[in-house]
């Protein structure tokens, strides 16, 4: 039987130099792991919800250039969310796209749950999980996708894994099933400036890069978070960079 | 590649999962008051290297947010209610949080010793 070493890092001794060097183990094991196509780059998420917490969210990744296979392809998620419980939040996307030679579109609509399932530092890790449906609309695809989140502390490191399974279907697509692994091993520096380390893995793509994240205070209890992320592919299959930038508006 | 590496560590994280809930410990409890938008007491003195379990009543109408950067924790408590807030192990030293809704007056710090 497989066994991803990867996600054994939330049972590992409290060393936080452990962090980063797990992360560096999970690049030469998950191939093993990882079966999924398309721009796998997008963002780590964590297992935390607050009870009456609203978000007003913008992410993309963008691959540069002009190359044949990637185009300058460029994907855009604009998300509104906001918890049902202390446990339940829920968020509506829409996604666009665009590359060196179609214009930014509407392409899908993605319905999102996160379900904590553990209350931080309780165990060992924190869990939690994703459920998320997407309809794209011209080729009338679905897309669900059901993932295993799981965090944990090292110090001042924070390492979280997203261990997804996805299931594709359409009317002119040939079922599938997917699965994809994100990770991301922070440094809590400052609130401000957080350095860390991604690692993205699906059927076709491993990439690996720098991540800075911050946020900013601001007046009723909200807050501007940020994250600016350069992941570098590891295989001829993908892209040589992919940025990815996200800004989330929290508020109460 | 097949889906069956999927199904695989499915199971397995899910025998990690199981592992982790059993491995509940009975821990130092503390318990900690907002009233009036303050936090009661306002200093908290908790054994270092000890994993500590807080519970937070909040005894106002209104809701607050215990957070702390330095003990890496956010927790909504929702007003006449009560949450728990799982934190360290710490080191020796001050950890303060505030409420994140009344800031100016609900503050405080964790004293690890």
């Amino acid at each position: 039987m497989f066994i991803d070493r990867t996600l054994m890092f939330p049972l590992l001794p409290t060393k936080a130099w452990l962090a980063p060097l797990t992360l560096a183990a999970a690049v030469t094991v998950t191939p093993l792991v990882a079966h999924a196509d398309g721009q796998v780059v997008d963002r780590v998420y964590d297992p935390y919800v607050q009870p009456l917490e609203k978000e007003l969210e913008w992410r993309t990744s963008a691959i540069p250039g002009k190359d044949k296979t990637w185009g300058g392809e460029q994907i855009h998620h604009l998300g509104l969310g906001r918890s049902f419980s202390d446990r339940w939040f829920g968020e509506v996307y829409l996604i666009g796209a665009r590359d060196s030679e179609r214009d930014l579109k509407l392409e899908a609509i993605e319905l999102e749950a996160k379900y904590q399932l553990t209350e931080q530092g309780e165990y060992a890790a924190d869990w939690g999980l994703l459920f998320e449906l997407e309809h794209e609309r011209e080729e009338n695809v679905w897309e669900a996708a059901a993932t295993l989140i799981s965090s944990r502390e090292w110090g001042r490191w924070t390492g979280t894994a997203n261990l997804a399974a996805i299931y594709e279907w359409g009317d002119d697509f040939k079922n599938e099933w997917e699965s994809e692994l994100r990770m991301q091993a922070r440094y809590r520096w400052l609130p401000h400036f957080e350095p860390g380390v991604e690692f993205y893995a699906g059927q076709d793509y491993r990439g690996i890069g720098p991540i800075i994240r911050g946020e900013k205070k601001l007046p009723k209890a909200s807050k501007l978070m940020w994250e600016l992320g350069v992941i570098q592919g590891l295989t001829s299959d993908s892209p040589d960079q992919t940025f990815r930038l996200l800004l989330e508006y929290e508020f109460f | 590649m097949s889906k069956y590496p999927v199904a695989c560590m499915g199971k397995f994280l899910l025998l990690i999962l199981f592992a982790c809930l059993s491995l509940g410990a009975a821990r130092p409890e503390i318990k900690l008051e907002i009233r009036d938008h303050l936090f009661l007491p306002s200093e908290l003195v908790v054994p270092a290297n000890t994993k500590i379990k807080l519970i937070v009543y909040n005894r106002d109408p209104t809701p607050e947010e215990f957070e702390s950067y330095e003990l890496n924790r956010e927790k909504v408590i929702m007003g006449g209610q009560k949450a728990i807030i799982f934190i360290g192990p710490l080191k020796p030293g001050e950890y303060p949080f505030f409420g994140e809704f009344n800031p100016k007056t609900a503050q405080g710090k964790i004293i690890a010793e």
